[in-house]
């Protein structure tokens, strides 16, 4: 459904008309009855984990979407929710990679990186809306490897420090290998 | 803002025993199903079945909920509160935003409460908006906590922009009870748009006999938003928050959250 910009004039109220019963079934409640003209959707916590897990396990294992605690106003065409999660991808390099042509390559995004992707094609995703922050932080306590970069303690509000996470990258990941070129050298 | 309330309910007349279900685990519905500004009264109604041999239910009792106020509440913050072994409704009533962390755990609902049907209409006309009930768990009590055991705990409206022109919504709750008595029995639901306190309320369900089925409706009057506000919250799904304090014998026993949309759409 379109987002508008404008509110919606008053509708009376005596001609609001309630829409069939739907009877459906969100995480083991059943849904006896929704009136459209005022709701339109209702999920659980274990409605919005079990569509992160499966997007997550759908994309790289450690891509995750952090939700934008305030969210950018919404054009007009845009779904609101693919629009919340539409961030910058951030690639960044922890080492220098030397070409072979003379020109530095660029070291792509590994089950490592924390990449926020845009959810523009993945409709199914928007739809549930991004990750409340009470259940993201349950989320992140179940999730492998990265609380080393303490991303939790970020503030989402900031941009991600490129050259901290490289930092942090290069030491705790790659002692191995500068020590190989150290001794190298 | 809205002024404090200490109204104290009457006892409902009858209990339902053998229709109560037994209490399995801690997934309640959110009682509140709308969000706009703070406004004068809430009334709640109430009432339970009978034990053993089924009776009609006893008439509802209208009961007064309230708006709570901060007025002379000292404030408080959630990483105070979260140091306290006991959280009180009068630690709640301080608090300025929507917590991060829930404030208790799923385990302290000792008293097995459990919400099994809810209910919101406008009170203008008599809509139903939205109903919704639990059947009877019958998976394993460790299943659902392999996800997380806060899921049971959260759950998010996807209202339309027609939502926040509405300005009475009675929600009517079911909900069992386990084996102890429960005495006071206290909701504090407070409501955030960003970090603003949009309006807090207070329902006293008062005393729950053991094993029962109990019935609530609260009513909530919604005073006029201004446009802006309007606009902004339909702007800005999911940045509408709340938190649902249930308190009993003034101990905080369970913490249930939600989020709200007013696009029309997810």
């Amino acid at each position: 459904m379109k987002a508008t910009l404008t509110p919606e004039a008053e509708k009376p109220r005596c001609s609001s008309t309630p829409c069939s019963p739907i009877k459906s079934t969100v995480s083991g409640y059943q849904i006896l009855h929704m009136d459209s003209s005022y709701l339109v959707g209702f999920t659980t916590g274990e409605e919005l984990l079990k569509a992160a897990h499966k997007w997550s396990g759908a994309e790289a294992a450690s891509a995750e979407a952090l939700p934008s605690p305030r969210a950018k106003p919404i054009d007009l065409g845009l779904h609101r929710a693919s629009r919340v999660y539409k961030t910058k991808s951030r690639y960044y390099q922890p080492y220098d990679i030397p070409a072979a042509s003379g020109r530095r390559r660029r070291r792509m995004p590994s089950s490592g990186d924390v990449c926020l992707k845009s959810l523009a094609m993945e409709p199914s995703r928007a739809l549930h809306g991004p990750l409340p922050f009470c259940l993201l932080k349950g989320k992140r306590a179940h999730s492998k490897s990265l609380d080393y970069l303490n991303l939790d303690k970020m503030s989402i509000r900031e941009p991600a420090d490129t050259e901290v996470l490289q930092y942090q990258l290069q030491h705790l990941n790659l002692r191995g290998e500068r020590m190989f070129t150290r001794n190298k050298t | 803002m809205s002024y404090s309330c200490t109204s104290r309910e009457a006892v409902c007349n009858s209990q339902d025993a053998s229709s109560a279900k037994k209490p399995s685990s801690s997934n309640p519905c959110s009682s509140s199903g709308g969000d706009t500004g703070s406004s004068n009264n809430g009334n709640s109604s109430r009432g339970s079945q009978a034990n053993t041999s089924p009776k009609p239910p006893a008439a509802m009792k209208v009961k007064k909920g309230c708006n709570s106020t901060d007025v002379g509440v000292p404030v408080t913050t959630e990483e105070e509160l979260l140091r306290h072994s006991v959280i009180t409704p009068e630690d709640v009533l301080g608090l300025q935003k929507i917590t991060e962390n829930y404030l208790c755990g799923p385990d302290e609902n000792v008293y097995n409460i459990d919400f099994t049907r809810f209910k919101i209409r406008d009170m203008e006309t008599g809509t139903v908006l939205f109903e919704i009930t639990k059947p009877p768990s019958t998976e394993k009590s460790g299943e659902k906590r392999d996800l997380d055991p806060n899921a049971g705990r959260f759950v998010r409206y996807q209202f339309t922009p027609a939502f926040l022109r509405l300005r009475q919504v009675g929600a009517t709750v079911e909900f069992t009870v386990g084996d102890l008595p429960i005495n006071n029995f206290r909701m504090i639901e407070r409501h955030y748009f960003r970090e603003q306190l949009l309006k807090s309320f207070d329902f006293e369900f008062g005393f729950c006999i053991p094993s029962s089925k109990n019935t609530c409706e609260h009513i909530y009057e919604f005073p006029p938003l201004s446009e802006e506000t309007m606009r902004e919250m339909i702007l800005h799904p999911y940045e509408t928050q709340s938190d649902s304090f249930y308190f009993v014998d003034n101990k905080l026993v369970m913490h249930n959250k939600a989020d709200y949309s007013y696009s029309g759409g997810p």
